[in-house]
């Protein structure tokens, strides 16, 4: 029985404290929906700081539409059960709009709930293309998606004249994805698959295939998977002395690749989405971030700076915070002032052009290709 | 052509091959003397990684980082493992050699996890360079191409086999083994001292481990604290292919496995992706016409 009380008396404290922040606000609350704990806390906690960042500069601007925004964080672990807890939690704390999403995984469930709440939801990391078709039409994916990464893959290889390609993948959903995607795309264009291999992660020899490579001869051998063993690969392919070009996907643009490809992954290139080192406009944002929290902002900052700063820009241009309205907004935009670039959607509310960049590995570390 | 690939991948298995052997008798020789499967076995290839490297950064000052300084860092490694596995033996599994056999088994899975995530503390996650500067050279013969590294690899692989198996079939301590795994109760009558011939079977067993891993790293080129997983598996398997228990067998077992996996590769309509499929048909093959593996023995008081 005391048991009970207790708990009901928690109850009603931990409601107390949940209706607080709602009930005591005049301004707007943006929603953050990111992992920061878990495997990827690292990553989440970047993009929620760059969030924060952005909304600062909201705030000493004069907020938006005269008030000024606070944010709530809903973690969602990377992890499709507590994502679905975290946007049950933002949904009913009363705000305007939410801006997050890094593990695609753990998005695509949260995509019903803001859509029945009728929530505009700024996806500003996840891209698996699994999240196209589970859209309600709410949410709106500021980054590019494989597809994208494909369409960047082939150009540049048919900018260098490749006409023979090597494709590798460790037969995981994302990199036999890319693999599978690159091919179609790279045979309709009439060009030759000169290999396609599958390896498995955490083996360490990849001889074999080396072997199969180097007999087929490509132009160039692409890695659509993870550094790791990205990294053991490009070793073993240039020790067993193939000359031609080596590309990998951006699960493999972290400099780790260096550490275990040594010297070997010189001239490797990589597509990547967007690092504030590399983007023209991104120098104040990386010395602000710098200046705020003591370290370099990571990969995903970027997107989720730009996120909070569109979803801002929509309620401006909408007028109004009513849902609707800024979902309408979102649909238009044409949001020219993005640290990775402009932003206007298409018809099924993913990015209308690809925000890839192609990176060239050179002396230890990434440099711009292009 | 289809020849000149053929023959590389059959350099490729044996390199690869060395290693499963390497790491195979380890587990072969545990099993063989207190019937333990040792899941922790795998580990040690990777603290013998990360110790050769301890060793190496240490010396690299006065000897350099190629083959001389790794073939030190690898002996220090083996004897500074052998040791480690020695204690694994006293701490986790000595105490528990009458309990049931699948206790034995979880604290293996234990010991395996203590040491996994112990380097995973220590390292935070990260790959490790391991530093050694060996050259590109190597024989070519025509089209073939054989590095001297492999061939250092393979030869020092083939001397170590051969060295294990003199000291077995040779020395007192080796006929003491081979005592123990036939009848430990009866030996122990006899005035064998039965727990030194168990360290010692786990001190030569690690070593091997170790010097599996140290060579894994100089040649591949850098550590994980994860890398011993997957090769336990497959040295279990390779141990279970020429018949667990029997020294040999893990030797053929391990060469065996590795030219699957590199042959595999070559499986027309199928590919890469089908390699581990068809050296595990190879295995069920084995077990269907010869339960005990290649070379193993049948005993009917074993499980």
């Amino acid at each position: 029985m005391r048991d009970a009380i207790k708990a009901l008396a928690t109850g009603t404290l931990l409601a107390a404290a949940f209706a607080a922040p709602a009930s005591a606000q005049s301004g707007l609350t943006f929603g953050i929906l990111v992992p920061t704990t878990g495997s990827e806390a690292t990553y989440g906690q970047d993009m929620a700081n760059a969030m924060n960042l952005a909304i600062d500069e909201l705030n000493a601007a004069g907020g938006v539409l005269g008030q000024q925004v606070t944010t709530t964080v809903g973690d969602d672990a990377c992890d499709p059960q507590e994502a679905v807890n975290a946007a049950s939690k933002l949904a009913s704390s009363g705000v305007v709009g939410v801006v997050g999403g890094y593990c695609s995984g753990a998005t695509v469930p949260t995509l019903k709930i803001f859509g029945d709440a009728d929530i505009p939801f700024v996806i500003a990391a996840a891209n698996s293309t699994q999240l196209i078709p589970a859209n309600p039409g709410n949410a709106f994916m500021i980054n590019s998606t494989g597809n994208d990464q494909v369409a960047k893959a082939v150009e540049f290889f048919e900018s260098q004249s490749i006409n023979s390609l090597a494709i590798v993948n460790q037969g995981d959903a994302y990199s036999q994805d890319l693999a599978q995607l690159t091919r179609t795309r790279w045979e309709a264009d009439g060009k030759t698959i000169a290999a396609y291999e599958t390896v498995n992660k955490g083996e360490q020899d990849y001889s074999a295939i080396v072997t199969n490579i180097r007999a087929a001869n490509p132009d160039a051998v692409f890695w659509t998977a993870y550094y790791a063993d990205g990294g053991l690969l490009i070793r073993q392919l240039r020790e067993a002395g193939y000359q031609g070009v080596i590309a990998v996907g951006d699960g493999s643009n972290s400099p780790e690749l260096f550490n275990i490809a040594g010297p070997a992954a010189e001239g490797v290139i990589a597509f990547s989405n967007p690092i504030a080192d590399f983007l023209p406009g991104a120098a104040a944002f990386v010395e602000a971030y710098q200046a705020k929290y003591g370290n370099a902002p990571g990969p995903y900052a970027p997107l989720a700076y730009d996120g909070a700063k569109l979803l801002a820009f929509a309620i401006e241009a909408a007028g109004s915070a009513e849902p609707d309205a800024i979902i309408a907004a979102l649909k238009a935009v044409d949001y020219q002032d993005g640290l990775a670039g402009a932003i206007s959607f298409t018809d099924e509310n993913t990015l209308a052009r690809s925000n890839f960049i192609v990176l060239r590995g050179q002396g230890g570390a990434w440099t711009l290709a292009e | 052509m289809i020849w000149t690939i053929l023959t590389q991948q059959l350099i490729n298995g044996i390199v690869l091959g060395s290693f499963y052997a390497l790491v195979a008798l380890g587990y072969t020789m545990v099993f063989g003397v207190v019937k333990l499967l040792n899941f922790a076995h795998g580990e040690l290839y990777m603290v013998g990684g990360f110790a050769g490297f301890l060793v190496l950064s240490v010396i690299s000052g006065t000897v350099g980082m190629g083959w001389p300084a790794v073939a030190i860092s690898m002996l220090l490694a083996m004897i500074g493992v052998g040791f480690l596995g020695v204690i694994i033996e006293r701490v986790a599994y000595a105490p528990m050699l009458a309990a049931p056999r699948l206790s034995i088994l979880i604290t293996a899975l234990a010991v395996s996890l203590v040491l996994q995530n112990g380097a995973l503390a220590l390292t935070r996650g990260q790959y490790v360079p391991f530093g050694a500067a060996l050259g590109f050279g190597g024989l070519n013969l025509g089209p073939i191409f054989i590095s001297n590294n492999q061939m250092i690899l393979v030869g020092t692989a083939a001397l170590l086999m051969v060295g294990l198996e003199l000291f077995v079939s040779r020395t007192q301590y080796g006929r003491a083994m081979r005592a123990v795994s036939v009848d430990k109760d009866m030996c122990a009558l006899m005035g064998i001292n039965v727990n030194r011939v168990i360290a010692v079977t786990f001190f030569l067993g690690s070593g091997l481990a170790a010097a599996a891993g140290t060579m894994a790293g100089a040649y591949y080129g850098s550590l994980w604290y994860f890398m011993g997983f997957l090769i336990g598996l497959k040295a279990f398997t390779a141990a279970v292919i020429g018949g667990i228990g029997s020294i040999p067998g893990a030797m053929l077992g391990g060469l065996i496995l590795g030219l699957l996996e590199s042959f595999g590769t070559l499986v027309p309509g199928v590919g890469s992706a089908w390699k581990d499929v068809f050296s595990f048909s190879v295995l069920i093959l084995v077990l269907v016409f010869k339960p005990t593996g290649l070379l193993g023995k049948s005993e009917q008081e074993r499980m």
